[in-house]
């Protein structure tokens, strides 16, 4: 017993979709996607976005906020980092405050690296393209990797 | 659907660390993603842009996906999510404009979602059982759907068989697309049109 929903002349019109849905996507398009591969069992704890005040702001605001700066925080086990993006720099700081580097990883392009300070403090600037995610190696030995952040 | 069985072994070896099963699953949802960001009405480098994310969250999410026959459905909800950041982000630039609910943004009817999740299933199993035909079916059932249709004097010359075996060829080779595993899974899951979902018969026997 054949289902009417799949007779020939159904099914032909149903492979016909298919194929094109398949034809429409644009090749890079899927390749991007393969490429994101590269990022897979990266040897990090995943820290995981626990505030974002532009998620806060998700209705129109009624004037331009771009002036004010947007506020992350991503929650490891081992230690938080805080952000704060500006216009044309990121402030951030780990908590607790610890010796060592952040890597500033764009999804395409070469990393950059910025010291923490004393206090735990960092700078990045100019701006990473967009997305990227932050890459915490403490002296301690404790490696972070932040979500991908999208600006 | 209950035959999850593919999608469930290729994130499964993706997670192992298989390029060669991401790249299938890459494949295979890409169109789901795509026809997503058409319905926002969104430009190529915004789509790229929410492509590139949702693919870059699927990476980190795949030591922790529990149920990977809610893949399509996480890809689709991932993707209208980005749509909506891409779109929300690009109307605070304009700033001043008028303000637009997100709510009248597309894609927030849930009966719309489930339906744009069930295509693109649909679509990728009949893919699959397409790539899976003889070559000889594959070059018939190609031109066959060729748009503007290819005259069958002309198809009869291309595969050099007889005008007259052309449609019981087309009926053999569609048979074979029902028996595929990917398609016979889906038809023994459909309720027919009009059907009690209680009272479902045994189809594809």
């Amino acid at each position: 017993m054949t289902s009417q929903q799949w007779a020939d002349d159904r099914l032909m019109a149903a492979l016909g979709e298919a194929v094109r849905a398949a034809r429409a996507v644009p090749p890079e398009f899927t390749e991007a996607g393969k490429a994101a591969y590269t990022w897979h069992n990266v040897d990090a704890e995943l820290a995981a976005l626990t505030f974002d005040s532009a998620a806060q702001a998700a209705a129109p605001a009624l004037r331009a906020e771009e002036a004010s700066p947007r506020f992350l925080t991503f929650a490891g086990a081992e230690l938080t980092i805080e952000l704060e993006i500006g216009p044309d720099s990121i402030v951030g700081q780990i908590v607790p405050s610890q010796p060592g580097h952040v890597d500033t990883c764009p999804a395409s392009g070469a990393a950059a690296t910025a010291e923490l300070d004393e206090i735990g403090c960092f700078i990045i600037r100019p701006l990473p393209p967009s997305p990227f995610r932050l890459h915490c190696h403490t002296a301690a030995g404790v490696s972070v990797l932040t979500t991908w952040i999208t600006l | 659907m209950r035959d999850d069985a593919p999608v469930a072994t290729l994130v499964a070896r993706a997670r192992d660390g298989d390029k060669h099963a991401w790249d299938a699953i890459v494949d295979r949802y890409a169109p789901l993603i795509w026809s997503i960001c058409r319905r926002y009405r969104l430009d190529r480098p915004d789509a790229d842009d929410v492509g590139q994310s949702v693919w870059l969250r699927l990476v980190d999410q795949l030591a922790f996906i529990r149920d990977p026959a809610a893949l399509p459905g996480w890809l689709a909800t991932t993707t209208r999510r980005e749509c909506g950041r891409v779109l929300s982000a690009a109307r605070r630039q304009e700033a001043l404009g008028d303000a637009v609910d997100a709510e009248d943004m597309p894609g927030d009817d849930p009966e719309a979602a489930e339906r744009e999740v069930l295509a693109a299933e649909r679509n990728a199993a009949l893919r699959e059982a397409f790539a899976h035909l003889p070559p000889r079916c594959q070059r018939l059932i190609g031109l066959l759907l060729e748009d503007p249709p290819v005259p069958y004097a002309d198809i009869s010359a291309t595969l050099g068989i007889p005008v007259g075996s052309i449609g019981p060829s087309r009926a053999r080779c569609l048979d074979r697309v029902r028996r595929h595993p990917a398609i016979a899974a889906l038809i023994s899951n459909e309720i027919p049109a009009g059907g009690d979902p209680n009272d479902q018969p045994a189809v594809g026997r």
